[in-house]
């Protein structure tokens, strides 16, 4: 082995880099950017999940106990009446509401069975953990400081919990699946089409196109329609093996996930022409992903949710299109919304929205295969 | 001169990239059915002139009249076949996919498209290997794909920037036999070149240097010109003098 030749390799790589100031810059700028990301989902947020807490009970330990979830660091509390929480559950202002019902101290006593009423919302895993873990502690606090003071028999405190969407019933992949039929999809379609439109331009035929009576917006209208081809078989694909073969909780229908899908797949098939205007070497579209689509998953929701980031960091979630689509897809599936429903023809009409807008960019963008 | 006798006129053509002066005010013009060689070495603006001609580049300054029409003009594309340097194809299409698809873009369909099609790959001889993908092609064979693609149109006005790279010498001299009869049927051909034997076939050529036309003629005009009796040294002899 000779380290001569070895060395030129290596030489000729860091060369090839110096060169490449773009990748360089990608190469130590993304991973600040989504390590960064991270630290404000996780630790950055003043994100904790809103929940209502309404005390009817007309003994002491409702008091307590209520003053003890306020008490808590895992969930923001606000005391609350009856109709008021309901109303806040149903229209998504809070993640559950808890409801310490008039006999709670009475059948508490002397040993008793206390059942708090825990009303979830139900649809993101991410809000429904937070909530019955402070309720685990306050409990805890609650009987312990209860055992402190006297040598009373405890209670026994047994959370009775119901879900608005969903329920117990549902696992982590019923949670997240219609999320992720959407991501999966719009990864691949948008990698495919930043690669097939770099090609065009690498392999010299984007300036064959220009050279003929071809119109930009035909251009890009033509790729949208191939590939709507091609997206709209495999969101039908994806959908089914989702729904049928791994028998994803599906609450809504069938046809309002394909769509969403597909909308989807459009929005991406057209940010993949856009974005391929920035990149001159496949090598360069391919650090795309880390940087627009990375972002684009941590923020959109799946895992972490929206509601619980800092403020400026849901307005840049509100900017991002697949935000959109994860809660449409969820709307459908988990809540079981149709097309009579507000958010969700919100989510359908932003979608289609940003599918415009990115059509509108990419034909615009097109200009620069011409010197 | 009418716009029918004048196919392309270029005055004072200008063009820098960054700090690259590729055209320095080019003028020229070319008659209809004419076969106009450009000559140059490397940088010289050949490529760059002949793809203003199809209004890929915006030019600084000057003005480009193609088949009577000022460019920037799309309508006109649809008369002009341009082949440029490489061969731009879509490597995972077959050759006759290739044709077809440049034959559509440029608004050849349906029933006219079959037979023009099946000339245009027996003009470059291609015909039996119609089924081909494009990427088991070798170089020489993709550019004669790139050519049938350029000309499947049947345009008026045909740029080939060195169009005959990588092609052997018995098919060379059957695709200028070609292009003279073209020429003869009426189809102006611009072309640029390296090749000595090739500008001999020229009707008119001109020699670019360093953005500019330095002179314009016959092969036996150049010659005269330069005082030689081979095109090789007038071509040479008539760079030095453009210093």
């Amino acid at each position: 082995m000779s380290l001569l030749r070895t060395a030129a390799i290596a030489r000729r790589i860091l060369q090839g880099f110096r060169h490449d100031r773009r990748t360089l810059v990608l190469l130590f700028v993304a991973p600040v950017v989504i390590l960064g990301l991270f630290y404000f989902l996780i630790r950055g947020g003043s994100g904790v999940p809103a929940v209502d807490v309404v005390n009817l009970d007309q003994g002491e330990l409702g008091t307590v106990l209520a003053s003890h979830l306020q008490a808590s660091t895992q969930i923001a509390v606000s005391m609350t009446g009856l109709d008021q929480a309901r109303s806040d559950l149903a229209s998504d202002r809070v993640a559950a509401y808890i409801l310490l019902p008039p006999n709670l101290t009475a059948s508490a006593s002397g040993g008793g069975l206390a059942e708090p009423e825990v009303h979830l919302e139900g649809t993101q895993p991410g809000l429904t953990q937070p909530v019955l873990a402070a309720l685990d502690q306050s409990e805890a606090s609650l009987l312990g400081s209860i055992g402190a003071q006297s040598g009373a028999r405890l209670p026994t405190i047994r959370p009775r919990l119901t879900y608005l969407h969903g329920g117990a019933g549902l696992d982590t992949l019923d949670y997240f699946g219609g999320a992720f039929v959407g991501l999966v999809v719009f990864f691949l379609v948008f990698v495919v089409t930043i690669i097939a439109f770099l090609r065009e331009r690498s392999q010299g035929t984007l300036e064959r196109l220009m050279a003929s009576p071809l119109r930009r917006s035909e251009i890009v209208a033509g790729y949208m329609a191939g590939f709507t081809v091609v997206a709209a078989i495999q969101a039908v694909e994806v959908a089914l093996f989702t729904l049928y073969a791994l028998h994803v909780h599906n609450q809504g229908s069938v046809v309002l996930v394909v769509l969403m899908t597909l909308l989807l797949a459009l929005v991406a098939v057209n940010l993949g022409i856009f974005l391929s205007m920035f990149a001159t070497t496949e090598f360069q579209a391919v650090q795309f992903i880390p940087l627009a689509i990375v972002p684009q998953v941590l923020l959109s929701g799946i895992v972490f949710p929206v509601s619980t980031e800092p403020g400026w960091l849901q307005a840049v979630s509100e900017l991002l299109p697949l935000t959109y689509g994860v809660d449409g897809l969820r709307d459908v599936m988990l809540k079981g919304n149709g097309l009579t429903s507000g958010a969700l023809l919100l989510d359908i009409g932003v979608v289609a929205a940003f599918a415009v807008a990115l059509v509108v960019a990419a034909t615009a963008t097109l200009r620069r295969g011409v010197s | 001169m009418n716009a029918t006798a004048t196919a392309v006129r270029v005055e004072g053509l200008a063009k820098s990239f960054g700090p690259v002066l590729a055209l320095d005010g080019a003028s020229l013009s070319v008659g209809t059915g004419e076969i106009y060689g450009l000559l140059g070495p490397n940088g010289a603006g050949k490529t760059t002139l002949i793809r203003s001609l199809v209004g890929l580049v915006t030019a600084d300054r000057g003005s480009v009249e193609v088949l009577g029409r000022r460019l920037p003009d799309r309508a006109v594309l649809a008369e002009i076949g341009y082949m440029p340097q490489s061969p731009a194809l879509y490597a995972d299409l077959t050759v006759e996919e290739n044709v077809r698809f440049f034959a559509a873009i440029h608004g050849l369909e349906g029933g006219r498209a079959r037979p023009q099609i099946a000339e245009a790959l027996q003009l470059v001889d291609l015909f039996a290997r119609r089924r081909s993908v494009v990427a088991t092609l070798s170089g020489g064979m993709r550019q004669r794909v790139s050519l049938a693609c350029s000309l499947v149109h049947r345009p008026r006005l045909l740029l080939l920037d060195e169009p005959t790279v990588g092609v052997d010498p018995q098919l060379r001299a059957e695709l200028w036999q070609r292009f003279a009869e073209m020429s003869g049927q009426g189809v102006t051909i611009v072309v640029s070149s390296h090749v000595m034997d090739e500008a001999e076939r020229c009707r008119r050529l001109g020699l670019l240097r360093f953005g500019r036309l330095l002179a314009e003629g016959t092969a036996d005009e150049l010659r005269g010109l330069a005082g030689v009796t081979r095109l090789e040294d007038a071509f040479l002899a008539l760079s030095e003098r453009g210093r």
